[in-house]
């Protein structure tokens, strides 16, 4: 039902604000209108089409039994990674994030996490930022 | 230009230096990529893509597309020795690669791979020079109703060949093409679903979304099983096959490199079909049937060579016709026109240099291949016994920067990690991205050549109906939709993939 509803809001906001044409001379509101009547209709054959040919197996958590709680970090640990790239910076953000990965899924040595963390951290921001200038964030350490 | 000069004019570009460096280096990458899990082609080339900025576009298309037919080579180590397809394509070789592994015989299994694959590659250069002029020749015919249908026909052969459910595919389309729409309307320039975004007034890029859809989802589905793989320990020797598993095996090289390229060369056919294809052959041929998944040669070598060759006859509709057959297509098409290049059928006359460069790269990449897979094999099994844990968070850091350096915004990072999450969630339910990939790139140009067929007609559809190629074009987008058509062989897909 979320794709029904994503249509939906395809349909609203074309509807609020975009021109759909004529047939002769469509508008900047046609194609995706289109994208949305072809979703909408599709969502409800596939909602009907699911609801009829319910399966045992439907009844199944889809969420992975084992590891959902690491995955779930992992997911979480990568958002705030982006929400505090630009204020601590590549290095010390990815250094730490990598110090917590290889910590998550089955924990390796400090030595390892530290170490590894640190090599790839360097080696990764001379790749990126000294050889292919891409100008990663700064941060408030300056690096 | 006759055929012996376009062969020069190949061979004069691949031997640059800098051309021949980027093929090596893109071969490299394609067999760690088809050898490590949870990284697949089109994620792979979307995070490399911002590293080819400051190339020429001939080296950068050469190296993107050295690491998508490398990781065919790549992929079939892993279904020979740990019995886990490093590639979708590499799924059938698992059958009787792995066993051929359990009796002793890794050597023979992944060296015919590898010459099959190299004989395969050959076959589909030399097919790719003779089918892509005459045919970029013969779309110089098309207008926008033609190209309207061509792209229709391509989406609804992803979504109908795909190996989901018909109406999951078709959504997926749905969401890519709304998804294209995002931007500013190239026609009357107003903004579209930007919410004053100045980033999304260029678009959603493309790049941060497949890097989403394809990397993450891979990573999160391995952390989901068990991390440590089994290698089947074997000393791997005689990689050179011997006299009887040649005769076994040259007939099934031949017709998996001759149906591997025109599965490949169909918009939606790519290299997992052909190879699912040149395994259901040989074992309908085959004099012992029975045999086949207990280790029998015929059964790496058809998909191996079906699957390198179709991944070369996949850049027909591309360079040829200007539309993308698949998922890794589509994010070639978009190096392409980050680059400045539009592909279609004037791409062989205006650049000439990149089109016989790129045929000319593949030629050369396949030996590099050839001796990259077979006297190093030792080192990509070194590569194999690298923990996941240790490897997953490089890929995750790699997904993150390649993102972030598309265009140095923070944005394209939160957009790839939403993606990440909404890709991993549609996995559990089923549903496919690589119609999501193919109608995003192609909803743009879909829409311009509809509106375009649309005012040319003065608002009648009757277009689509009455120019004899278009109308071609749009009955076998419709018959492709019609899934009953094809019940035997999704099942049979299903099957050999069950």
């Amino acid at each position: 039902m979320a794709w029904l509803g994503l249509a939906l809001f395809i349909g609203v906001e074309v509807w609020r604000k975009l021109p759909v044409g004529e047939w002769q001379d469509p508008g900047a509101g046609f194609w995706p209108l289109g994208a949305a009547f072809l979703l909408g209709g599709l969502s409800v054959v596939n909602f009907l089409k699911s609801f009829f040919d319910k399966s045992p197996e439907d009844l199944e958590p889809w969420y992975p039994r084992q590891r959902w709680r690491t995955i779930v970090l992992i997911m979480a640990s990568l958002m705030a990674y982006v929400f505090l790239l630009e204020w601590i910076g590549f290095v010390l953000g990815t250094f730490l994030l990598l110090v917590y990965l290889f910590r998550s899924a089955e924990p390796q040595r400090w030595v390892v996490a530290i170490g590894g963390s640190a090599l790839i951290t360097i080696t990764t921001y001379f790749i990126f930022d000294i050889w292919l200038k891409t100008q990663l964030p700064k941060g408030i350490l300056g690096f | 230009m006759d055929f012996f000069t376009n062969i020069a004019l190949a061979f004069s570009v691949i031997f640059q230096p800098m051309n021949l460096l980027f093929c090596f280096i893109g071969c490299i990458i394609g067999v760690l990529v088809g050898v490590l899990p949870g990284l697949g082609p089109p994620a792979a080339i979307a995070l490399l893509m911002p590293s080819t900025f400051l190339m020429s576009p001939v080296a950068a298309i050469i190296m993107l597309a050295g690491i998508y037919y490398g990781a065919m080579y790549g992929g079939s180590t892993t279904s020979i020795l740990v019995n886990i397809p490093g590639e979708a394509a590499s799924v059938v070789t698992c059958l009787d690669g792995y066993q051929m592994a359990r009796q002793g015989r890794a050597g023979p299994a992944l060296g015919i791979s590898a010459f099959g694959s190299f004989i395969a590659g050959t076959i589909a250069t030399i097919l790719i020079m003779m089918v892509a002029p005459p045919l970029a020749n013969f779309a110089l015919k098309f207008g926008p109703p033609e190209y309207f249908c061509l792209m229709l026909l391509g989406l609804t052969l992803v979504t109908s060949l795909g190996r989901g459910s018909l109406i999951k595919g078709l959504m997926m389309a749905a969401v890519g093409i709304f998804l294209g729409t995002i931007g500013t309307d190239i026609i009357s320039g107003q903004e579209r679903f930007t919410y004053g975004s100045y980033t999304l007034l260029d678009g959603l890029s493309f790049i941060p979304v497949i890097m989403g859809l394809f990397g993450i989802p891979e990573v999160l589905e391995v952390l989901e099983g068990p991390l440590r793989r089994e290698i089947y320990k074997t000393k791997i020797s005689n990689l050179l096959p011997n006299l009887k598993d040649w005769k076994d095996s040259i007939g099934a090289i031949i017709r998996g490199s001759f149906l591997g390229f025109f599965v490949g060369m169909l918009p939606g056919g790519g290299p997992m079909i052909a190879s699912l294809a040149a395994y259901a052959t040989e074992k309908r041929i085959s004099r012992h049937p029975e045999k086949f998944g207990t280790g029998v040669i015929e059964g790496v070598a058809a998909p191996e060579a079906a699957n390198n060759s179709a991944s070369q006859g996949a850049f027909i509709p591309l360079l040829a016709l200007g539309v993308p057959g698949n998922a890794t297509m589509a994010v070639l098409m978009g190096a392409l026109l980050i680059h400045g290049i539009k592909p279609g059928p004037f791409l062989i006359n205006r650049n000439p240099d990149l089109f016989w460069g790129v045929i000319g790269s593949m030629y050369v990449g396949n030996l590099m291949l050839l001796i990259l897979n077979l006297p190093l094999i030792g080192m990509w099994v070194k590569f194999l016994k690298i923990p996941y844990p240790i490897l997953f968070p490089m890929i995750l850091l790699f997904t993150l920067i390649g993102s972030y350096s598309v265009n140095n915004n923070i944005w394209d990072v939160f957009s790839m990690l939403l993606f990440g999450i909404i890709g991993y969630v549609m996995k559990k339910f089923e549903y496919e991205g690589a119609p999501l990939i193919l109608a995003l790139v192609l909803s743009p140009l879909m829409e311009n050549a509809l509106r375009q067929s649309l005012i040319l007609s003065h608002g009648s559809f009757g277009i689509f109906f009455t120019r004899p190629i278009a109308l071609v074009l749009f009955v076998m987008a419709m018959l492709s939709m019609g899934s009953q058509l094809l019940p035997d062989f999704r099942k049979k897909i299903s099957k050999i993939e069950g």
